[in-house]
């Protein structure tokens, strides 16, 4: 078995799985095109790998296998951070409704207390 | 310029889990100055919520613990919404006297200044003090009581601490000390007495992980605002 075979069914799989997630509504568009542009690069590259090679010549790269990996890495990287830069803009707005929440339960009770009874607060 | 009126003032009171103090403090409020009490309850536990409301205080319940300062933030966003022009923030755990407030809120009727920490700064081991020192050096902040939780704020201190810029804080002291700063308002501090802790301990100054992930933390804070422009929008 040749080592473009490998690569190719490889590349295909990912890109199968990748694919198969968005369709079936796991992803959520806005990550979806991140990772169909992914699954795209995955398949051309594991069909033919010899681009790297080529591309790593052009580049004054000795070595191709490490051009791939750094750029695997910084893509890693690159998302690692944006899904750091999400999650704190989620846990402020998670912050914010929780605290909307308690707000909105304080003034349901003052409400309550100043119907039920004659008890005035303020 | 016109005397601004400081009326009306809200006293808010973060609380987790201090229901053998909390709801003493708030029927001493209540009795001595006639204030509205605030009690924040930071997902407690035990029966704090219930104590502080048969004190006589308005309950903010939150639904999963917010840490220190998201607790004051949500007393601060209550005060900001019902147009409370001052808002003055206590510790539960009772180290902080009633008798104190009146002095905070001179300086803030006069109109002299935004902010007013009752300020006790002697406190402290000296790796505190060590660290304090660290930290007015790296933020240019200049007050000698970094972590004080009695603090007066007036209207527009108000609406800048209620705003989401300041939701990610974590503690009430360098964060906002720093938010103050760049927003170009007056922090003044006062000498004040404090009791020591009725009951419990410091949040912050718990353990020895506690501390030094506080340090990391407002460290960290520190270096990444130093001559950093604040964004503007809200």
């Amino acid at each position: 078995m040749s080592y473009q075979l490998t690569s190719a069914i490889l590349g295909l799989f990912l890109a199968g799985t990748i694919l198969w997630l968005i369709r079936r509504d796991h992803l959520h568009s806005r990550h979806a095109l991140w990772w169909f542009l992914l699954a795209l690069i995955v398949m051309f590259l594991g069909i033919f790998p010899s681009i790297i090679d080529w591309i790593a010549t052009q580049l004054g790269v000795n070595y191709p296998p490490t051009l791939l990996f750094i750029l695997g890495m910084g893509m890693i990287l690159v998302k690692v951070i944006s899904i750091d830069l999400h999650q704190s803009s989620l846990e402020r707005k998670m912050r914010r409704l929780a605290q909307r929440l308690a707000m909105l339960e304080g003034e349901k009770s003052i409400i309550s207390t100043t119907n039920d009874g004659n008890k005035q607060i303020n | 310029m016109h005397k601004k009126s400081n009326e009306p003032i809200v006293i808010l009171i973060p609380a987790k889990n201090e229901v053998n103090t909390v709801g003493q403090i708030v029927s001493t409020i209540k009795t001595r100055l006639a204030l509205q009490v605030i009690v924040i309850d930071d997902a407690s536990t035990d029966k704090t919520a219930s104590m502080a409301r048969a004190a006589g205080a308005i309950v903010l319940p939150l639904p999963f613990s917010l840490g220190a300062w998201g607790a004051i933030q949500t007393g601060l966003r209550y005060a900001f919404k019902h147009g409370f022009n001052t808002a003055i923030t206590m510790d539960a755990d009772g180290q902080h006297r009633a008798d104190s407030i009146p002095a905070l809120l001179a300086p803030l009727a006069s109109g002299q200044c935004d902010v007013v920490i009752g300020a006790y700064p002697e406190r402290g081991s000296f790796l505190r003090q060590f660290a304090w020192s660290f930290f007015r050096f790296v933020s240019g902040v200049t007050l000698s009581d970094l972590t004080s939780g009695l603090r007066a704020y007036n209207r527009t201190a108000i609406k800048l601490l209620a705003s989401s810029n300041a939701t990610l804080l974590d503690y009430q002291d360098m964060g906002v000390l720093i938010l103050l700063q760049k927003a170009k308002l007056h922090v003044s501090e006062i000498p004040i007495l404090m009791y020591s802790r009725i009951d419990g301990h410091s949040r912050i100054f718990s353990s020895w992980w506690a501390v030094s992930q506080y340090m990391l933390h407002t460290g960290i804070l520190c270096i990444a605002r130093f001559k950093h422009n604040k964004r503007k929008k809200t």
